[in-house]
């Protein structure tokens, strides 16, 4: 296990004159945990997150980074802010400069860094959430998702250890909603612990490590997605709703079904989850099993899909992360997949068809292990073909 | 809605890359001349050729651009017609007796001078058009600093500028919200309802920079604003061709400073 790197401790809180928001609250967080805040309106989610940081400072208890206590002074604050980046709900109050560049380089900016040390960080932020050439646009002339993507890379820039997000996907449409929820992940694959809060359980459900419950200033329960959503008591006291998959599947346990140790997580563990259960362990010839093509997009030369496309018969096509997309979008090729994009890949390949997985950087490798695994748990054969670079033989 | 709107063409015009400092050479520059020159030919002129430019180079619609020229011109004409009455001088053309001891009369003198107030104002105009037009003020920022401007004042404007546009949208919310509940139905009901509007402006604004704190206290603010790093370099070509012209309108000026519209002696 990895080291805490958050902690509170017995934490009050209460708004001058009103009554309390946070009543005696403890919890940890570990390096590289995606961690989901859940609750309903006025549970206090948001004053918690705001407390992460030093923007609000818990009237008894006290919270620890890296296991030293914050101090409420000007240099610690400062530090601690360089070390975990807070993006607001409303990116509108978080956007200050008046051109997506200035806001984004506001914080390395005010860190001190050199010029050309500004630039490539800006530069970075904005390709990593899919924005390179929107350095000139006025924040007002962008939609929400973009205005949502614009306060992250403003963070992003600043290179944080701990990132928290309130509500992330609120107020964008579903598509937006399952974009941003890629780039958590991606966030995550690049070693950045998450934090997040909001009440979209759907969407909690498949992305958390873990998941705390929320109600009324208290902690209702701290676990895994699997046994925090599964107690319905808790979840009416939450004003939350079971996430569908996980209630098919107490309904289909209730039903006969055989109970498993991990409730699935996603169609993928449901579907293997009845396929196993109703013929126990089906095995298709190999013949029958799809071909899952994965290709680094940095390093395929221009133009090559679409040959690649031609020669093989590939029914999907999935882009992993924002530079699949954009590299996608300039060979004028549409994903049919954005959004747990392995998972649907291997349903591919479990029915027969065969998919074109495009991902880059450390992304490759973790796509490359989670079908290597899901074979090897399964007794399944899924091949996986590498798209070949440009050293390659075509 | 026009700040807005003349942003939004600004930022998305067909000059919008070449650099501000020659847009601005060119705009300020007109300026200067059509204010100091004596006779119509070349306020006239430079009204003519900026609007070609505009509408040519930059590609701002027609219709937009005649609309948004008709505003000051249908004030100028309007102060024209006026001098036109009053001043004297030379021959009259007409003359209006409106009570025995007020008579309108226009005369050539009064003409010649209506006409060339009228082509200074439009050729103003158009240099203005020109600039707001072309050049965004997200350019200007850096413009400015450039022209050792206290960094204050241009943080300042920076904040300004974006702040306007979510004050105005606030303010279309709430107007909306009030429209659609009957608020502005009768003349009371009218006034009432736009001081609510005002004080929900206010409370917005004061949360709005409250939020701002907070956002820049997160980033770690610590008195300093970025600039756009990438300046568009300054083409030397153009430049030159604005020097040219600038200079082909002074000769202009000079030369066509005793030019009326209508000859004044006979």
């Amino acid at each position: 296990m990895t080291s805490i790197i958050l902690e509170a401790r017995e934490i009050t809180y209460s708004y001058p004159y009103g009554p309390p928001v946070i009543c005696g609250i403890s919890f940890h967080i570990r390096k590289g945990e995606k961690i989901a805040l859940v609750g309903p309106n006025g549970a206090g989610k948001s004053t918690l997150l705001l407390m992460c940081n030093g923007m609000i400072k818990p009237d008894s208890g006290m919270i620890l980074y890296d296991n030293k206590p914050i101090q409420y002074n000007r240099s610690f604050l400062r530090e601690l802010r360089t070390k975990i980046g807070f993006v607001f709900q409303n990116p509108d109050n978080q956007i200050i400069a008046p051109t997506v560049y200035q806001d984004v380089a506001f914080g390395p900016v005010n860190l001190g860094l050199p010029q050309n040390e500004v630039i490539t960080a800006v530069s970075d932020a904005l390709r990593a959430v899919g924005l390179d050439g929107f350095e000139r646009r006025p924040p007002h002339q962008l939609s929400g998702g973009e205005k949502k993507r614009v306060a992250m890379a403003g963070i992003l820039a600043m290179n944080p250890e701990v990132l928290v997000f309130d509500e992330p996907t609120s107020m964008l449409d579903p598509q937006g909603s399952e974009d941003m929820m890629e780039l958590l992940e991606e966030m995550h694959n690049k070693g950045k612990t998450i934090i997040i809060s909001t009440h979209d359980v759907e969407l909690a459900y498949p992305w958390a490590d873990r998941v705390i419950l929320m109600e009324e200033g208290n902690i209702l329960d701290e676990d895994i997605p699997e046994l925090a959503f599964a107690d319905k008591n808790l979840i009416r006291k939450a004003h939350l709703s079971v996430p569908i998959l996980l209630e098919l599947y107490m309904e289909l346990v209730k039903r006969g079904m055989k109970e498993v140790k991990h409730p699935p997580r996603s169609v993928l563990d449901m579907i293997r989850m009845i396929e196993s259960d109703r013929h126990g362990q089906m095995q298709m010839h190999c013949e029958a099993c799809g071909v899952i093509h994965i290709a680094d997009c940095d390093a395929v030369p221009a133009g090559k899909f679409l040959s690649y496309l031609s020669i093989h018969t590939i029914s999907a096509i999935g882009a992993m992360g924002n530079r699949a997309k954009t590299r996608l979008k300039e060979e004028s090729l549409y994903p049919d997949f954005t959004y747990a994009v392995i998972d649907r890949c291997i349903l591919q390949a479990m029915n027969g068809k065969n998919s074109l997985l495009l991902t880059s950087g450390g992304m490759l490798t973790s796509a490359h292990e989670r079908i290597i695994s899901f074979n090897n748990e399964n007794n399944r054969h899924i091949r996986i073909i590498s798209v070949p670079t440009e050293n390659g033989a075509g | 809605m026009y700040f807005e709107l003349l942003e939004n063409i600004a930022q998305n015009n067909g000059m919008r890359d070449i650099s501000p400092y020659t847009k601005l050479l060119l705009g300020l520059g007109c300026i200067l001349i059509v204010i100091t020159s004596p006779g119509y030919i070349v306020p006239l002129f430079i009204a003519i050729t900026l609007s070609v430019c505009i509408l040519g180079i930059g590609k701002i619609p027609v219709r937009l651009y005649l609309t948004l020229l008709s505003i000051p011109l249908g004030f100028a004409i309007a102060s024209v017609i006026v001098i036109v009455l009053v001043t004297g001088g030379g021959m009259t053309v007409f003359s209006l007796q409106v009570t025995n001891w007020l008579s309108l009369s226009v005369t050539v003198e009064s003409l010649n001078e209506g006409f060339f107030v009228f082509c200074r104002i439009f050729g103003g105009m158009c240099a203005l058009f020109f600039i707001s037009l072309t050049t965004p003020m997200t350019d200007l920022f850096s413009v400015m600093k450039r022209c050792y401007i206290p960094m204050v004042l241009i943080d300042l404007a920076m904040l300004i500028y974006r702040f306007i546009f979510i004050f105005m949208e606030k303010a279309e919310l709430i107007y909306r919200a009030q429209v659609m509940r009957l608020g502005y139905s009768t003349y009371r009901e009218a006034i009432h309802t736009s001081g609510d509007l005002a004080g929900a402006l206010f409370l917005a604004s004061w949360n709005a920079g409250e939020d701002l704190i907070k956002a820049m206290d997160c980033r770690c603010y610590s008195g300093q604003f970025a600039l756009l790093s990438k300046e568009t370099p300054l083409q030397i070509r153009s430049v030159l061709l604005i020097c040219i012209f600038l200079g082909f309108c002074c000769t202009l000026e000079v030369i066509t400073a005793d030019y009326t519209i209508i000859p004044v002696s006979i």
